[in-house]
């Protein structure tokens, strides 16, 4: 049996919700592993750009504000031997000392762009590819989870794992990227600001803490503010999407007055919301601004005394300035990127909690070889199912399906019909000695090779991207144009698909909305037949179709089961009729078994069926 | 361009004074902003001089930097609630207008699209009324004061740093349209990827049941690959972008450092002017960095505003102009005379000249092939469809005469979709007035055979449904907009085929109901089973737009035209859908 149910209510309790999962991210490096010199020649690069950054303002400073103009020559400032190179070029082109200064500027900045770009996109190459892979991954997981998995989780939900989750980890990688970027800048800067004064660096590293508590307040303020703004957002395009859906309704129902006075209220709760979060933005966006231009005139004030007191030069001075932006950044940035990281982290729990889903169904270890050909036989014994535990949908089904043989399945809604064609298809486990297909136990048979002898044609067919050769053929180079002409021809769908503008290489839209309801049957008919399936395993659309068309299907179906083992849950008369047998099902229990004639006059629940129908109300 | 954005002018027009303000305070932000690099190099030459009097310079920048901080705040709040108020009041306009349409506009715009206007257009609007104001104000601000305060201390340096200004220009907005299109490359394929997960997810039965994983899985690598490298390709126009930008900006620099560190030497510039001379340059040179971004953001909201003006300048589908002379009070007669309709885009008619008298107080049963125009001419008795003047009388009076809520809510069609709302079940159930008494809400969902089902929820009434409540299916949600229609108990009630899902045990029960609660009114009703139509007074057949047959069952079965033959048809090999006994339906 397959492990407990999920419940989808319970995928998000599952969740930790813990801000820094260092798991989580260890867990993450697998995919990121393959990638590792990628990353290490992104991390070499960085350390080379931001230096090279760093440079450039001393070359300002240093090169040519104290040692040119203010001809300084026992400066303590390190300089990194640029005023060496600056009279090195000097004397080598035999310019001014100002020029070469220019054209290591010049240099410098050159080599800042060009490495710093090869350190993004060696990043970006590496982070892409990693999750590339793990989107790989998690679509491959969800693809192979069994049917059981998918009638607990809505689709939609699902999907956003794939797209926005990995989407939310594409920003945590980059952010972690963009912290990179601006902290190595912050460790060159700071290595020569420590070197220059320490007093004056420690003074402005005052202003971090400042900076670092107002940035961590406003974050706090802004978490709960976003989400209400972000919920209000979809309260907004919920009520408008769901009133131009109804909006017939509205009409018809003359609401039109009181639907707009409604959408009113929640958008100005929007409004409301969105103007106390841009009050608390624009407070907390100058604020940082402003730390930048406090911490210069700090610099003026103390700079100026150490100068007068020749701890330090005008260009140290000069230099603490220009590196004012490279020690506050960092900080912004971080901030920027706390929330990124707590989404991140959520999304991360969730696409990881996806790929810890491991309900299977159940593969023998040693697969029982089929022949060529079943015969097509289909016993069942003592079978009992249920979707829950206590919740039985089939009790005790007994019944021998000959090979060859036509099975109608009637029941009223609910009384399990579904659940045993699904049971035949192996969408769900269910333990052994209940179900043989020719004498073998269904069990004993791996999924994959049943699938290819048991067709299924399930009331919601599902069309594939691609064309109508595509549709019909799935892939199987074995089966030729001919053959995919011959199986439409049979299944009376040549016509409609010759009418398509390229025929059989006509390209179906996504689910296939360019094609009627019996047009789809009937291409999933042709399908099934191209197949070749053993046994064919058939819900019958309930919707009404044309007179015409409805003529078609069934003159298809007739083809379709033709001398092979068939069974078709039944909504339609003729199809019962032309039926070897019936199965009456009723609260998961056969209740009748029998041809037409017999359960007619047996007078049971077949017969009260059947009388409804024309019963003279 | 130009014009498109007039249009949303007179959003604005009402918080002008606002947006004024709020510039305003903008340009005063600039100046206390300039006044930082100003005293930083009056410090500097102070430093420079040997001089230890630096308060005037520090207090000078704390003081720029407080009463900015009071200034820029104010100014950028100013404008983003600008932003705000215009964007609500778009909303609002858009959704009433939206509210005035019906049928032939969703025929061609699908609610996709609309909420496409209503959430990215209207955002774009948004963001050019915030970002758009305070970049440009900004920036010529800044390009003024940078460059003034550039040119009182060197005009001959302040020169130089014109000449790279086109290509910082030219280069910008070539990266702003590179990453607009790359960026609408990586919208898509997420869109695509999207789109892949759902609809492969939705068939995942199918995908097993015909062992196609190993293909689909396939199919997807190649969708995720083509994400990858959208979302690469964009990466790199932004990091040539972070790159190059600088680079072209730091020619300024250089030529700073080079003729103004020659300045220096010649005594003709002072130091302190030298580094300001770099902050005052960054000033000057941003609005040229984003140039390219505004333009573009401009030119995406002018086509955001010609889509949202395009919706919201529509008059009215359905004009509502009552002559004031019809009844207050509809008796239900209704008279067809000569009624043509054609849907527009469409080659054939839809109806053709059908003549039809209803009496007050009569049932019709109307019979027909999928198309053969039956619900075309149930939503024009209603005016969802516009029928030209004189081809629709209700006791006498030309439909369009009456006022639309007095028709509406008189006559009460079912339409044949039944829609819900993500709602309580009470709330669905009394749509049209949400006050009604809860006895009243049991008891049509008793006439329409919901009572049961209902009072099997534990939230009973109170159950909310759709997407995020309860799933109904089909002959549920049916039998829930079939009580909708009743509860209203109108003089004329019409149903458009509301039992197609239903079995033939409940639809027997909902007939009888309808035939005590409906004693005396007209009921109009559509349906596919003649086991339904036969209890109508009057049948009326229609094919191809035209009514072929009107009479009584007895009389069109003797008849034998295709009334008879749809009876013969459904009595030998029909439709089962009934095999469902009543109840039976979860």
């Amino acid at each position: 049996m397959s492990s407990a149910p999920r419940n989808y209510a319970l995928f998000e309790a599952e969740l930790s919700g813990a801000v820094l999962n260092l798991a989580l991210l260890r867990r993450l490096l697998r995919w990121l592993r393959p990638y590792r010199v990628t990353f290490a020649a992104s991390a070499i690069l960085v350390l080379i750009a931001s230096t090279l950054q760093v440079l450039m303002p001393v070359v300002l400073s240093l090169v040519v504000i104290d040692h040119i103009i203010q001809g300084e020559s026992d400066s303590a400032a390190p300089d990194f031997g640029m005023i060496d190179l600056t009279e090195w070029l000097a004397s080598l082109l035999s310019v001014h000392p100002l020029v070469a200064a220019c054209g290591l500027y010049i240099l410098l900045q050159l080599g800042w762009a060009t490495t710093g770009h090869a350190h993004r996109m060696t990043l970006i190459s590496a982070v892409v590819n990693g999750l590339r892979d793990l989107r790989l991954d998690l679509f491959r997981h969800l693809e192979t989870r069994p049917a059981a998995f998918y009638d607990r989780v809505a689709v939609g939900r699902i999907m956003t794992r794939v797209t926005n989750d990995v989407e939310a980890l594409y920003e945590l990688l980059r952010g972690i990227g963009a912290l990179v970027g601006e902290f190595v800048p912050f460790f060159v800067a700071l290595a020569i600001m420590l070197s220059i004064d320490v007093e004056l660096t420690l003074l402005l590293l005052l202003v971090m803490p400042i900076m670092g508590s107002a940035t961590a307040l406003f974050r706090r303020t802004t978490r709960e503010l976003f989400r209400k703004v972000r919920a209000s957002v979809s309260a907004l395009n919920q009520n408008l999407q769901e009133n131009l859906a109804g909006l017939q309704v509205v009409q018809l129902s003359v609401r039109e007055e009181e639907n707009l006075a409604c959408y009113g209220r929640i958008n100005a709760e929007n409004r409301r919301l969105e103007l106390t979060s841009a009050r608390v933005e624009t407070l907390y966006g100058a604020f940082t601004d402003s730390m930048a231009h406090i911490a210069i005139g700090a610099i003026v004030w103390y700079g100026g005394g150490a100068v007068v007191q020749e701890q330090m030069t005008l260009g140290g001075v000069i230099l603490f300035t220009r590196f004012i932006d490279l020690l506050f950044q960092p900080i912004v940035v971080l901030g920027e990127q706390t929330n990124i990281l707590f989404r991140a982290m959520a999304s991360g729990e969730r696409i990881f909690q996806a790929l810890d889903w491991d309900e299977r169904i159940h593969e023998p270890d040693q697969p029982a070889l089929l022949p060529a050909r079943l015969r097509g036989a289909v016993r069942v014994e003592h079978l009992d199912f249920g979707y829950d535990a206590g919740v039985p949908v089939l009790h005790d089904v007994t019944f021998d399906i000959r090979p060859g043989e036509k099975l109608a399945i009637v029941g009223p809604t609910g009384s399990g019909k579904s659940t045993f064609i699904r049971l035949l298809a192996r969408f769900y486990d269910i333990p052994d000695g209940h179900l043989f297909l020719d004498d073998i136990d269904v069990n004993r048979i791996h999924t994959r090779d049943l699938r290819r002898r048991v067709g299924v044609v399930l009331q919601d067919f599902h069309i594939f991207s691609g064309t109508v050769h595509d549709n019909i053929a799935l892939g199987n180079t074995a089966i030729s144009r001919a053959d995919v002409e011959t199986a439409a021809r049979r299944v009376n769908a040549h016509t409609f698909i010759s009418a398509l503008p390229q025929g059989y290489d006509t390209n179906l839209s996504e689910r296939g909305q360019n094609l009627s309801q019996g047009q789809r049957q009937l291409l999933a008919f042709a399908r099934v037949l191209a197949a070749d399936p053993e046994i064919l395993v058939l819900d019958e659309a309930t919707a009404s179709i044309d007179t015409e068309t409805e003529r078609l299907i069934q003159d298809a179906l007739r083809t379709l089961t033709a001398g092979r083992t068939s069974i078709v849950i039944a909504h339609r008369l003729q199809t019962i009729q032309e039926a070897d047998r019936i199965l009456v099902l009723e609260h998961g229990r056969v209740r009748e078994l029998g041809t037409h004639a017999e359960l007619i006059a047996q007078g049971g629940l077949y017969q009260a069926l059947h009388a409804l129908q024309f019963q003279d109300i | 361009m130009r014009a498109s954005l007039t249009r949303v002018a007179p959003f604005v027009r009402p918080y002008r004074g606002r947006l004024v303000l709020g510039i305003a305070a903008f340009g005063g932000s600039r100046l206390l902003e300039a006044l930082v690099p100003w005293y930083l190099a009056l410090g500097i030459d102070r430093i420079a001089a040997g001089s230890s009097d630096l308060t005037l310079p520090t207090f000078g920048i704390l003081l720029a930097v407080i009463a900015r901080y009071g200034v820029v705040t104010y100014a950028r709040y100013t404008v983003r609630s600008v932003g705000q108020h215009v964007s609500f009041d778009l909303r609002a306009a858009l959704y009433a207008a939206l509210q005035r349409q019906g049928a032939t506009f969703f025929a061609r715009h699908t609610i996709g699209d609309m909420m496409t206007r209503a959430i990215s257009d209207i955002a774009l609007i948004q963001r050019l009324i915030t970002m758009g104001t305070i970049l440009v104000v900004v920036l010529v601000y800044a390009t003024l004061v940078g460059f003034g305060f550039m040119f009182y201390l060197s005009p001959s340096l302040t020169l130089l740093m014109l000449p790279p200004l086109p290509f910082i220009y030219l280069y910008a907005q070539r990266s702003a349209a590179q990453m607009a299109d790359t960026s609408r490359e990586v919208q898509d394929r997420l869109s695509d990827l999207g789109t892949h997960v759902q609809e492969n997810l939705s068939g995942i039965r199918t995908i097993q049941a015909m062992v196609q994983e190993e293909p689909e899985i396939r199919r997807f690598a190649a969708t995720n690959q083509a994400y990858g490298d959208a979302f690469y390709r964009q990466a790199r126009v932004s990091s040539l972008l972070t790159a190059w930008m600088p680079s072209l900006a730091a020619l300024c620099s250089v030529t700073i450092l080079g003729y103004g560190g020659s300045l220096v030497l010649s005594g003709q510039l002072s130091v302190g002017s030298l580094v300001a001379f770099f902050m005052y340059v960054a000033m000057a040179v941003a609005p040229f960095r984003v140039a390219g971004f505004i333009i573009n953001l401009f030119q995406r909201a002018a086509i955001a505003s010609d889509r949202l003006f395009e919706v919201i300048a529509l008059e009215a589908e359905i004009p509502d102009r009552p002559s004031g002379r019809t009844p207050a009070r509809i008796r239900g007669a209704i008279e067809l005379s000569h009624l043509d309709w054609q849907y527009p885009d469409r080659a054939t008619p839809a109806l053709t000249d059908v003549s039809l008298g209803i009496a007050a107080g009569e049932s019709i049963a109307i019979m027909g092939r999928v198309g053969s125009g039956k619900s075309t001419l149930l939503k024009l008795i209603v005016r969802l469809l516009d029928p030209p003047p004189g081809s629709i009388r209700v006791d006498g009076s030309d439909v369009r005469d009456y006022p639309l809520a007095a028709l509406r809510s008189q006559i009460v069609l079912v339409p044949q979709d039944p829609f819900l709302f993500g709602e309580p079940l009470a709330k669905n159930l009394t749509y049209d007035l949400p006050e009604r008494e809860l006895d009243a809400i049991w008891s049509a969902a008793d006439a329409a055979a919901l009572k049961e089902t209902i009072e099997r929820f534990p939230a009973q009434m109170a159950t909310v449904v759709g997407e995020r409540g309860v799933t109904l299916s089909g002959g549920q949600k049916q039998r829930a907009t079939l009580a909708r229609g009743l509860i209203r108990a109108a003089p004329v009630l019409v149903l458009d085929d509301c039992f197609s899902s239903v079995d033939t045990a409940t639809e027997d029960h909902i007939l009888r109901a309808l035939k005590r609660v409906r004693r005396g009114q007209t009921t109009i009703l559509v349906s596919h089973r003649v086991s339904t139509a036969r209890h109508a007074d009057r049948i009326v057949v229609m094919d191809q737009g035209r009514i072929v047959e009107v009479g009584t069952h007895d009389a069109l079965i003797a008849a034998g035209g295709l009334y008879a033959d749809l009876e013969r048809t459904q009595r030998e090999g029909g439709v089962t859908e009934g095999l469902t006994p009543a109840g039976a339906g979860t």
